[in-house]
């Protein structure tokens, strides 16, 4: 792996390596399944554990969605869905249960099931209407047992370690925790540090964390600053939270997602499936405007 | 009596197999006219489909096939729009061949293509005129949306770089023509146009975004790209295009995307 000196000189162009099937990236997922994820989210009904699920189902979709192509889904990604609760290990269900990295294509064909849920879409009168849209799962609710969150983040660095030494000029891989933050197997800080002193030629890996708590607060997405976050869990989560390279700070921007210089990947009580959208992989689709 | 020679290049991005390419183009009236030009004008368009769409290589096919046909495409925005949502109405039928072949040989859309179906493919275009020399005017005509860009040499010098003029207007989110039809206005909005005169001895690159941007940073820091280009398939070149884009892919010059030149040489 590269020395940090070579990426200081390479600065400004860091995160520009092309993600293509001749050069994939991998995607880390590591889903908090201990027992507090059984409580309800700030304000709500849902408990957490099914919002977790549902992020992380809704964004292996949109991960598949995005490198489908005619002839299947391109591996432009390679993928590790990581839960830790009981244990730590893999969390796919179905027929991928027990894989650790799995290649895009694999997910994409075989969730464990697909359910059918209504969405709402434009009726083209200014109103929305419900639409039945498929909805994969790959990864269902699971709460017991503690947090180990620092076995989690030294897991994903094996992870990631293993996948570097293998592709070594890759867009760096972009591991994401989806936690209620609170760590039971001791402080997660130098693990996640490990984790983000992980590097291709091409940069540091990206460490990003979806906080969801059981206090009702206004959503807070890729804040510069840890002053307006309302836990020590959740400034914990941040500061371990790399910074989005200049380039997802600007897809983030054109989405109408504030974001700027100091922006950290890290989200409170709100969603983060844009950060799909954060990764090139090619011409992007847009409609004129 | 011949007044010009049009040469295609064209190669996939690495790992991708020549029927995944989704770089299309067309020369003359029917299309693979390459070589001598000797009838009173000739017509040549490129089109890039988007890489997050679907079918983004039909639509840019369609695209050229509908633009290299059609009569006066590049005199007006009109034209050019009017065009285009001809294009769109034979999308629908393409998309339901496409589905029921699927169907037939056993692999039927699957649940991650639907959004992608239902968006729609989406693709830059250009497309330009040449005109024969007649009483005394050697004129041409080009129309573009999107990134696909033209660059006319004379005496060793660019002199025309249309529609993008400047490197940093190379991004991942150029304008793109969409299959699902939308407003013409909306065409007519963010094509360009742009129209003149050539001499004899002037050279015509089109090429997509990659190696337009190729030539457009070479130009910008005092290299002579079409050097290199005007060389292409002659002895003194001594490889082939795709080796070519591959070296300098390697050297970090040339973005690793489907790549597809015209050359027209005037005399």
């Amino acid at each position: 792996m590269p020395g940090l000196d070579s990426l200081i000189n390479k600065g400004s162009s860091m995160y520009s390596a092309e993600i293509s099937r001749a050069n994939p990236t991998c995607f880390v997922f590591l889903i908090d399944q201990s027992a507090s994820m059984l409580d309800s989210i700030g304000g709500t009904a849902q408990r957490k554990c099914d919002v977790v699920a549902d992020a992380l189902n809704r964004l292996l979709s949109e991960l598949a969605i995005k490198c489908a192509k005619e002839e299947g889904v391109r591996d432009y990604f390679h993928v590790s869905v990581i839960g830790y609760g009981a244990s730590v290990g893999p969390a796919l269900s179905g027929q991928l249960a027990g894989r650790d990295v799995v290649p895009l294509s694999e997910v994409a064909a075989a969730p464990a099931r697909l359910e059918t849920r209504m969405k709402k879409i434009p009726d083209g009168a200014g109103g929305l209407i419900d639409q039945e849209v498929k909805f994969p799962i790959w990864v269902d609710s699971v709460a017991n047992n503690g947090t180990p969150m620092s076995g989690a983040l030294t897991r994903a660095h094996g992870i990631v370690s293993s996948w570097l030494a293998a592709h070594p000029d890759c867009f760096p891989p972009v591991i994401l925790n989806l936690t209620d933050g609170e760590s039971t197997d001791g402080d997660p800080s130098p693990a996640a540090s490990s984790v983000r002193d992980l590097t291709s030629t091409d940069g540091p890996a990206l460490l990003f964390n979806l906080h969801v708590t059981d206090t009702a607060t206004t959503p807070i997405v890729f804040p510069d600053s840890e002053l307006s976050l309302p836990s020590d869990y959740a400034r914990s989560l941040f500061r371990n939270s790399s910074m989005l390279p200049v380039g997802m700070q600007s897809y983030a921007r054109q989405q109408g997602i504030p974001a700027q210089e100091g922006s950290r990947g890290f989200v409170f009580n709100s969603d983060m499936s844009a950060i799909v959208q954060f990764l090139d992989i090619g011409t992007r689709a847009s409609d004129l405007r | 009596m011949t007044w010009g020679y049009v040469s295609v290049f064209s190669t996939t991005k690495r790992g991708s197999t020549s029927c995944e390419c989704e770089d299309a183009s067309w020369v003359g009236p029917k299309g693979t006219d390459v070589g001598d030009v000797a009838g009173r004008s000739l017509r040549v368009a490129v089109a890039d489909g988007a890489s997050e769409s679907l079918l983004a290589g039909r639509w840019a096919r369609q695209l050229c096939a509908t633009f290299g046909q059609a009569p006066n495409v590049t005199r007006s925005r009109k034209a050019f729009a009017t065009t285009y949502l001809a294009a769109t109405e034979n999308w629908a039928p393409e998309l339901e061949r496409y589905v029921t072949e699927r169907q037939e040989r056993g692999a039927p859309i699957q649940w991650y293509e639907e959004p992608g179906l239902a968006r729609g493919a989406f693709s830059t275009l250009i497309v330009m005129d040449v005109f024969r020399p007649r009483d005394g005017q050697r004129r041409w005509r080009a129309a573009a949306l999107g990134d696909s860009c033209l660059f006319l040499v004379r005496d060793e010098r660019l002199v025309t770089s249309f529609p993008i003029e400047d490197i940093e207007q190379f991004t991942s989110r150029p304008a793109l023509l969409p299959s699902r039809s939308t407003d013409a206005d909306l065409v007519m909005r963010n094509m360009a146009h742009c129209a003149s005169e050539w001499a004899p001895g002037d050279s015509f690159y089109i090429a997509t975004d990659a190696l337009a941007a190729w030539f457009l940073r070479a130009d910008q820091r005092g290299d002579r790209p079409w050097e290199i280009l005007r060389d292409l398939e002659t002895s003194d070149f001594g490889m082939e295009f795709e080796d070519w884009v591959n070296l300098e892919r390697s050297r970090g010059e040339l973005k690793d995307d489907d790549t597809t030149l015209i050359r027209i040489d005037l005399f």
